[in-house]
């Protein structure tokens, strides 16, 4: 079966060996649809290409959360595109750009070299004992554990005995079961956008992780390192917590409090499927969306496993070494509850509050005393239970004042010795031994003014619906409510809505990244929900009493989580005050990452087609390489008719009562019926795109200098005629470039209208995802500056309308992609307007006046051409 | 665009299922089969105008399959689908002549779109002889 590009070949032969003779018109029809469908091909891939760019490129502005996998999959898709792109120009011009194939494969070695990059950690032991941690140790045991060990070897705090399974033990779990590369391929085969979608599939990668087999030399060292705790204990049987502490948590400014399981009071007998379950939390809901949104890379997250002998506590809670929520703050704060701290974690239960004095002899400045409701507690066996307070004791202080001061001096020690503020976990067991169990830097967050009774105006005041509560994270909002009552209600939340919620669980925090807000009835500004919260800059408002009954879903508030207030309706005096959001992404490893594989795809070094230097071998970028093949692949469309000899696709002269500088290339469909000779009538023009453009060249006559009369459209293209560069007969560069390539649905035209060059190349069809508008402006008569205005004015007209437009000196570039029909030839009617009318611009750009005047004309003009249903309305209510 | 006949090849028989099912809603004659195995043997007995074969198969892998039906059905346009997002693997299938890469899970609309592109460069290509 003979190739395409041996077709080509072959009719190449015939040319050169039969002279001029005519080849057989049929063969020359096929080869050339054959050749056009090369051509779509190539165009679709390059719009791919170009989208996927530019998608790039926003991400890297952090405007959005991504993750490793958006960087790979993207990286990929660039790849796959360009790669088709050259395949579909060597089909048009086989063999004449093979040097393409090896500039592609060398940029792509580049990108695949910044992607393969990446940790491996240090030191292979699997297990290690506490007493052999320290901080240097922190590659091999999590910061987390490498705190603990810290604590305990070198401050001497009390900290229960245990062990941690290290990243190499993780690393041993998941190349024993080949975990990574399927759990890589399962992230990126899915197109996790929507929640319900990251429920599935952290629910699959967890399952797979506990389905699988810990190798036995690990399950051994997990064993015999228990037993040594026993030994250490002095007693059988001893229950141990299980937590996370995953390499890359709680570096200094990603907190990941809380986001992995832990398991408490854990027996021997569970303590493997423990590991496990701990081990896949990795993959939990809330950690893949906060990875995903971090932009943290999935690899480099190894999940290290700290066992800790259990402490049976009689009370327990969170310290702060300085308040979190004001830097200006050094008090310590306390929030202590009954039983185990777990409540006061997880936000379930409003802690008691001790604030304490730093300065010498420490007190204790305000206490807070909650009624407790419940409490948790171990169970004899296995796990822990949550016990209903009944009694009197609900409503006493959970700790002494003497105890607060302990607590307070040992979170000053850390502090001190850590040289940061420190969030610290802490219990206090029936002997009253105050033990330490975790201990992480702590973030504090600017609260300008404590905002406390801000004023609000007189609309402020009626609309007022809530007041009360602590402020969890700093700032205003306002969106729509979302009252969220049950878990599944997670999956309908809307992307920048206000989360309504009576708790204030951990859970949650996986729509922190969509939320407006955040307004709970109960919860602590010490959870996780609160830490995740300030670290997205997302204002939250937490024990509001009466919230998700007050608020309904849907109801536009105004959340002001400083000023403990929220209102109905938008209140712009306060949002004024709203801080900016933070670029989340910076900084991140995924982002150097993109930054890097980015210098190899989208920087755009060959700009002029017409240089000597516009060559394969000058390919430095993805983007060079599209670039190129694009103009290589405009060109051999354009000379195929000529090169054959083959009328029916060579060129078209336009004839309306006279011949006009026009020429149209007939790709495919675009005429009517074929002509036989040199010219082609209007009416004879079915390509969508075409006639649109048409529509617009000549919906508002031109009334710049000099003037025209109502036939201005007509003189504009005779007047073009008197440029001799667009005279086909003369061999100027430009002549094979002032043309129209037209099918039904595609149309490229390059057009020069005295100094005015642009080009626009549009495919408009069904195919609504497929559509785009590519439109390029350049040149005119006037000096340099004058030019540069001008680029800016028509770049803030095209980008009001909807394009995505760059200016590159005096040049203008827009494309527009994706949308229906319709939309697509109101947008070709506005830019028909456009090529004829920004040519009068130069001239008046010096003036201010003017341009202004000029800008609201031209918009109102547009504004009638891509609406003219509503311009007839208007205008009729006019009169 | 006038039918044509699609074999789809993938060893995940509820996504073939499906896909199945709605190409053939959208009036293709489409056949499934679970193997680069069965796939060969079908078309041996039924020729048909494009293969959706995807390229991590138990047994006989995808890439192998393309090789094998290259050589005994060059007229078949293939396209390739799957999961990893793998550029050795779609560049190296569409040297070996494969028509078009996809990766899973694809866009119904897209996968048709490829279908009928790959047709009409198959019809083209008839017709050029």
């Amino acid at each position: 079966m003979p190739r395409l590009g041996e077709v080509f070949r072959k009719i190449a032969f015939w040319k050169r060996s039969e002279g001029h003779e005519a080849v057989d018109a049929e063969a020359l029809r096929t080869a050339f649809k054959a050749r056009y469908h090369s051509f779509k091909l190539l165009l679709n891939a390059n719009n791919k290409a170009l989208e996927i760019m530019s998608e790039m490129e926003t991400a890297l502005r952090g405007s959005r959360p991504f993750s490793m996998s958006f960087v790979r999959a993207n990286s990929t898709a660039v790849g796959v595109n360009v790669f088709r792109i050259i395949k579909h120009l060597d089909e048009l011009a086989p063999e004449r750009y093979q040097n393409l194939f090896d500039r592609f494969r060398d940029i792509q070695d580049q990108i695949n070299g910044v992607l393969s990059k990446r940790t491996i950690p240090r030191g292979d032991r699997l297990v290690l004992p506490f007493a052999e941690i320290d901080k240097d140790k922190a590659d091999l045991v999590g910061s987390k554990m490498a705190n603990i060990g810290e604590v305990k070897n070198r401050l001497k705090l009390k900290v229960p005995g245990g062990f941690v399974v290290t990243s190499a033990g993780y690393q041993r779990f998941f190349e024993a079961n080949e975990l990574q590369n399927e759990i890589d391929r399962r992230l990126q085969a899915s197109e996790a956008d929507e929640l319900d979608q990251y429920y599935a599939l952290s629910a699959d990668i967890q399952q797979l992780i506990i389905r699988s087999r810990v190798p036995e030399d690990l399950e051994r060292e997990i064993l015999d390192a228990y037993r040594a705790l026993e030994e250490e204990a002095g007693e059988k049987e001893v229950r141990v917590s299980v937590r996370s502490s995953a390499l890359g948590e709680d570096a200094a400014d990603t907190s990941f409090a809380g986001q992995y399981r832990s398991e408490l009071n854990v027996s021997p007998d569970y303590l493997i499927d423990a590991y496990k379950d701990i081990v896949a939390s990795k993959y939990s809901l809330q950690a893949v969306a906060y990875r995903h949104s971090r932009g943290i890379l999935d690899e480099d997250i190894s999940m290290c496993v700290g066992c800790m002998v259990m402490v049976n506590a009689v009370a327990g809670g969170v310290i702060y070494s300085r308040n979190p929520l004001n830097i200006r703050d050094d008090s310590v704060i306390i929030n202590a509850v009954w039983g185990l701290p777990k409540s006061v974690v997880d936000g379930s239960v409003a802690p008691d509050t001790f604030i304490i004095s730093r300065r010498e002899p420490l007190s204790v400045v305000h206490k807070d005393i909650k009624v407790k409701d419940y409490k948790f507690v171990c169970y004899q066996d296995e796990g822990v239970c949550r016990l209903d307070l009944t009694g009197e004791g609900r409503e006493l202080p959970s700790i002494r004042d003497e105890e607060a001061i302990e607590l307070a001096r040992i979170a000053l020690q850390l502090e001190d010795y850590y040289g940061t503020p420190q969030d610290v976990e802490w219990a206090i067991d029936g002997e009253g031994e105050i033990y330490v169990l975790q201990c992480r830097p702590l973030k504090q967050t600017e609260v300008a003014e404590k905002a406390y009774g801000r004023s609000h105006d007189a609309a402020g005041r009626e609309s007022l619906l809530l007041e009360g509560g602590e402020t969890a994270s700093a700032g205003v909002a306002c969106a729509p409510a979302f009252v969220l009552r049950k878990n599944s209600d997670a999956l309908q939340f809307p992307k920048g809505a206000v989360l309504v919620t009576a708790q204030a669980l951990p859970r949650w925090a996986a729509l922190l990244n969509r939320a407006a807000a955040v307004v709970t009835e109960q919860g602590s500004v010490a959870g996780h929900l609160a830490n995740v919260a300030r670290e997205f800059g997302v204002p939250a408002l937490f024990g509001v009493a009466g919230a998700t009954a007050a608020l309904e879903t849907d109801q536009e508030v105004t959340v002001d989580a400083d000023g403990l207030r929220i209102y109905r309706g938008r209140i712009e005096s306060l949002l004024g005050q709203e801080a900016p959001k933070k670029n989340l992404m910076e900084g991140s490893p995924v982002h150097e990452v993109l930054r890097e594989v980015i210098q190899h795809i989208v920087p755009l070094y060959l700009l002029d087609p017409d240089s000597t230097e516009f060559r394969p071998r000058n390919c430095r970028t993805m983007h060079d390489i599209t670039r190129f093949c694009h103009e290589k692949s405009v060109q051999e469309m354009f000379s195929f008719g000529k090169d054959h000899h083959f009328s029916e696709r060579a060129s078209k002269q336009l004839y309306c009562d006279v011949p006009m500088q026009w020429w149209f290339i007939n790709l495919d469909d675009g005429f009517k019926e074929d002509v036989p000779g040199k010219f082609v009538l209007l009416d004879n023009i079915v390509s969508i795109p075409v006639l649109a453009l048409w529509e617009g060249i000549n919906a508002v006559p031109w009334e710049g200098p000099p003037p025209m009369d109502a036939r201005g459209f007509m003189a504009v293209l005779l007047e073009a005629s008197a440029n001799p560069a667009l005279d086909p007969s003369m061999p100027s560069h430009y002549t094979n470039r002032n043309y129209f390539m037209i099918s039904k649905n595609f149309c490229s035209l390059s057009s020069r209208f005295g100094f005015h060059f642009s080009t626009v190349e549009t495919l408009v069809g069904d195919r609504a995802h497929e559509n785009y508008i590519s439109f390029q402006f350049k040149g005119g008569a006037a000096d340099y500056q004058r030019r540069l205005r001008r680029a800016q004015f028509v770049a803030s007209l095209l980008e009001e309308y909807g394009f995505r437009v760059e200016v590159k000196d005096d040049g203008v570039f827009a494309r527009m992609e994706g949308f229906d029909e319709e939309f697509m030839k109101a947008r070709l009617r506005m830019l028909g307007y456009l090529l004829m009318h920004t040519r009068q611009l130069d001239m008046i750009m010096a003036n201010d006046a003017a341009y202004h005047h000029h800008r609201s004309k031209m918009m109102q003009d547009i504004d009638a051409i891509i609406n003219p249903n509503l311009a007839t309305v208007e205008h009729a209510a006019a009169h | 665009m006038e039918a044509f006949s699609v074999l789809l090849v993938d060893d995940e028989e509820e996504f073939l299922e499906t896909l199945v099912k709605r190409l053939t809603k959208r009036k293709l004659d489409v056949t499934g089969v679970t193997s680069a195995l069965d796939a060969i043997r079908v078309l041996k007995e039924k020729p048909v105008d494009i293969v959706v074969l995807d390229v991590k198969m138990p047994g006989m892998d995808g890439m192998e399959a393309l090789r094998q039906i290259k050589s005994t059905s060059p007229d078949v346009e293939v396209i390739m689908l799957t999961g990893h997002a793998n550029m050795e693997a779609a560049m190296q299938g569409m040297e070996l002549g494969a028509f078009d890469y996809l990766m899973k899970p694809m866009d119904i609309d897209e996968l048709l779109y490829k279908l009928q592109d790959a047709y009409k460069k198959k019809t083209l290509r008839e017709l050029a002889r």
